[in-house]
């Protein structure tokens, strides 16, 4: 305690309000709400898009600049350098089936998964669907820096929350824009849950043999399972997949140029 | 049924016994399942189990695992009930699965108890049996029961993926009486529960029935593989992490 410490005996005048308790109680819920220490609020990344940049409805812009990438006890990742990004533009959600069945019509989905991530799309399928509204894959800086911020994070949402549990082997996908507490610091939802998602590029990494090479495409951030849990999956975690599969845990989100 | 009018001598026994697997198959396909007589007893919670029936054993290569123990099919009443909504439900005997085109491929079991196994795998494919019987279009799922009284479902689709085999050898031999002898399937890209033993019927169905460990545990009906760790029996149990789908290592090769 330092020297303004009250001096023993000094409050016994001062009968204790009840309003002394209550004030700085107020002050904890209060800074709680703003800091996010309940872990409903992620807090977000101001971003003053330019003048003249049209950001469609159901995008988020991403300005340029730096982000940290990968983790360094992860070989596969980028161990945790400071890699740049030019400005994009990255869907805000995982595509939805009712959003998937507009391109190809002979999709079909039960009306009460309208709008779960549409699954079982192969990769090349998710390029099609991308290509037909301008859009492209994401690349995986972008992927990442969209999930994670600037700030190194492991979560999107910054700090540890354990994944309600659903059962082994019991993969459910939830509506693309149900969990707002686990939102990304740019506002990107379904960065390290539901479903994965198809990535623009080839799996690769430092030191990889000649017989993994160009047979695997990158997805990232879904859910991982073990014998009886179910966790979300690190904003730098890099999954691989064959191109041609088609999983129902495999899902896809498009990315754009900003001009 | 039309009985045949004029058969030439040599095609004679075999015309027959196929008229009379389809009659059978016509009869009821759950009722008077072919094998199930030998699966009369329970001992699903019994730890008293006689030594030569199929349990579970954890042997160094290939776990075995044995939903209802019993002793195995008697191929003297074994046959292969194909039906539900089809055009044409047959009954097949085990010569005549043989008759059929065979694949043969290298892959991997992977259980829920986290370990998995490989091995070579030949038997034929779905599609096969669908041409046979050729389903009405308004049946999406399959049912598929087993001598032991376990049984499985899956979407029609499911089965005509690349590399999902109806298995009848192992390993250049014929399915052991552990492995799901006569008939099992393999399905790469489900966990283990999915991948059915000593098959005795496939019903095709609309609606999608469940499966035996959904209904007594914590697995769901899809089963598809989900990314996370696997501890392969053939190298020492390391851990390993998956990407989920068809597991398979590099050092497979």
């Amino acid at each position: 305690m330092g020297p303004d410490r009250a001096l023993p005996g000094e409050n016994k005048s001062k009968p204790i309000k009840l309003t002394d308790i209550v004030k700085p109680f107020t002050l904890i819920l209060l800074s709680c709400f703003l800091f996010s220490c309940d872990s409903h609020e992620v807090r977000q990344i101001a971003v003053d898009v330019p003048a003249g940049v049209q950001v469609p409805e159901e995008m988020v812009y991403i300005p340029a600049g730096e982000f940290i990438m990968g983790h360094k006890e992860e070989p596969r990742t980028r161990l945790g350098e400071t890699v740049s990004s030019d400005a994009y533009l990255i869907d805000r959600y995982e595509v939805s089936r009712e959003q998937y069945k507009k391109f190809q019509p002979q999709h079909t989905f039960s009306p009460k998964s309208a709008l779960h991530p549409v699954t079982h799309i192969s990769y090349s399928e998710s390029l099609d669907y991308c290509k037909a509204y301008g859009k492209r894959l994401p690349t995986e800086i972008e992927w990442e820096k969209a999930a994670r911020g600037t700030d190194g994070r492991k979560w999107p949402w910054r700090v540890f929350s354990d994944h309600p549990n659903n059962g082994f082997s019991g993969f459910t996908s939830e509506p693309v824009d149900k969990r707002k507490e686990w939102i990304s610091p740019y506002g990107v939802y379904g960065m390290g849950h539901n479903v994965w998602e198809w990535i623009g590029e080839g799996y690769t990494y430092l030191g990889q043999p000649e017989s993994e090479r160009d047979q695997f495409k990158v997805i990232r951030g879904g859910l991982l399972q073990t014998h009886i849990t179910i966790k979300f999956s690190p904003t730098y975690f890099r999954n691989w997949m064959a191109p041609e599969s088609k999983l129902n845990f495999i899902g896809f989100r498009c990315a754009k140029d900003v001009v | 049924m039309e009985k045949p009018t004029k058969i030439k001598k040599d095609e004679a026994f075999q015309f027959i016994r196929r008229d009379f697997l389809k009659l059978l198959s016509f009869a009821g396909l759950s009722t008077l399942l072919p094998g199930r007589a030998s699966a009369k007893d329970d001992w699903r919670n019994d730890k008293n189990i006689p030594k030569q029936y199929i349990q579970n054993r954890d042997l160094p290569d290939f776990h075995i695992r044995s939903a209802n123990p019993f002793m195995g099919v008697d191929m003297g009443a074994w046959g292969l009930a194909i039906g539900g909504m089809v055009k044409n439900p047959v009954g097949l005997s085990y010569e005549d699965l043989f008759g059929l085109k065979m694949f043969s491929q290298v892959s991997r079991l992977k259980c829920v108890e986290c370990w998995s196994a490989k091995a070579e795998w030949q038997g034929f494919q779905f599609s096969e049996l669908v041409e046979m019987v050729q389903p009405d279009p308004a049946a999406k799922f399959v049912y598929i029961q087993s001598a032991d009284s376990y049984y499985e479902s899956f979407a029609i689709e499911e089965l005509l993926r690349p590399r999902v085999l109806f298995v009848l050898r192992m390993n250049g031999k014929s399915l052991s009486k552990d492995h799901g002898y006569p008939l099992r399937l393999i399905a790469p890209y489900k966990y283990g529960y999915k991948n059915i033993k000593y098959i005795t019927s496939i019903k095709f169905m609309d609606t999608r029935k469940r499966n035996y460990w959904a209904n007594s545990g914590p697995y769901s009906v899809d089963g598809t593989i989900q990314p996370g760790i696997d501890h392969p029996l053939d190298y020492n149990k390391k851990p390993l992490p998956i990407n989920g789908g068809e597991v398979f290592h590099f050092f497979d090769r």
